[in-house]
């Protein structure tokens, strides 16, 4: 969502929310830079089924596009696995879970067209 | 504004006040949460809690040393946000008046804050602040909901509008070096407010608040907790990791799923 937050700074919160939350960290994968690249993202969940999930820094690293993140919700549910989102700290599961985190993902594309702040 | 009697009184008293102090709209949600916290206590003391909730959250210095209240504090407050339930039932207490003076569109904080102040603790001060002040939307607003009877220095305060108006006009002059130079340049000015346990305050965060030494014999145990308009502009706190839609309307849902039809 045209944000940027350094990479180190993502792993250390994904860590942190790792170490509270009793998930073993297996290692990190960063998405490449290109806009609306999901590629890495693909690649690992390819690899879904070998995991017990998988923690993004932010709700807002699933791809643009809503059909593509239905598809994540669905492999995510079908395989009863689960995505975290350590800046959030929601995770998604479940079709209700997957409901809610799409909800945020809504309002957050109807913002830019809803009144700004002066400020 | 086509707004009911009561609606125009709350809108009326919220605007030339800052703030407005009502019954719990749901007084059992209330005793629901002031009796998680009583079971949390005793868990994280491992002791047996005898008298009223009141008295226990009262004296509850007696109990604790301030060396170890951060602590306390911490453990309560993160059992307290993992009880399934605790948010809805914090956003009834207070929903009639939140409908009436932000939206019936609503977003709400994901996490619920505790403050527990000790009598004479100098350890947990809120200088005078706005929340505006350090990123927050104007548009949002603060239900402080109280677990005991808050009075004179166990309460907070807030300085009026017109009073805070008159202080970002001569803000520079009046803020000198320090937070406590800018308290004492409006202390004449600022408001107490005095809340019962079975009352709750919404106000407005953009209005200089904070506390003082709590130079009363009890234990102040208040909650607080954000609230917003779904589609008003955010500000540092942003949607989904500070704030989640809790009342989005059908009709919202729809226009969001919107799409014209493919026509080539």
């Amino acid at each position: 969502m045209g944000e940027r937050v350094p990479q180190h700074v993502q792993n250390l919160v994904i860590r942190d929310y790792c170490e509270r939350n009793g998930l073993h960290f297996l290692l990190s994968a960063a998405e490449y830079a290109m806009q609306n690249s999901d590629l890495i993202l693909e690649q690992i969940m390819c690899e879904l089924k070998d995991i017990d999930g998988i923690v993004a820094y932010s709700l807002f690293q699933l791809p643009e596009d809503s059909v593509k993140r239905n598809n994540i919700y669905n492999q995510f549910i079908a395989m009863r696995k689960k995505i975290y989102f350590a800046v959030e700290g929601l995770s998604a599961g479940t079709k209700q879970e997957c409901e809610r985190i799409e909800i945020l993902w809504r309002v957050r594309k109807t913002l830019p067209d809803c009144i700004k702040s002066c400020l | 504004m086509y707004f009911t009697e009561d609606e125009n009184n709350l809108t009326k008293e919220y605007l030339h006040q800052g703030y407005v102090v009502r019954p719990a709209a749901d007084l059992d949600a209330l005793e629901w949460l002031q009796s998680k916290f009583i079971d949390l206590i005793g868990e994280t003391l491992d002791v047996e809690l005898n008298g009223t909730p009141k008295d226990i959250l009262n004296h509850i210095h007696e109990k604790v040393p301030v060396s170890e209240l951060n602590e306390f504090r911490l453990k309560i407050i993160r059992g307290f946000n993992s009880i399934e339930g605790v948010r809805e039932k914090y956003f009834q207490i207070a929903r009639p008046y939140l409908e009436t003076l932000v939206s019936n569109e609503l977003a709400m904080q994901l996490r619920i804050n505790l403050s527990i102040q000790f009598p004479s603790d100098e350890s947990s001060l809120l200088p005078v602040h706005a929340d505006t002040w350090s990123g927050d939307s104007p548009f949002e607003v603060v239900v402080w909901l109280p677990l005991v009877d808050c009075y004179s220095t166990k309460a907070m305060y807030i300085l009026p509008p017109q009073k805070s108006a008159e202080l970002s006009q001569g803000f520079i002059e009046r803020a000198g070096t320090s937070s406590e130079e800018l308290y004492q340049s409006m202390k004449n000015d600022i408001q107490w407010l005095e809340v019962k346990y079975g009352e709750v305050i919404v106000f407005d965060q953009a209005l200089p608040h904070g506390n003082r030494v709590n130079d009363e014999s009890e234990t102040r145990w208040s909650m607080n907790c954000r609230f917003k308009g779904v589609f008003t502009p955010y500000g540092d706190k942003k949607i989904g990791e500070f704030f989640e839609p809790i009342t989005l309307r059908a009709a919202s849902k729809t226009g969001m799923a919107y799409k014209h039809p493919i026509t080539s």
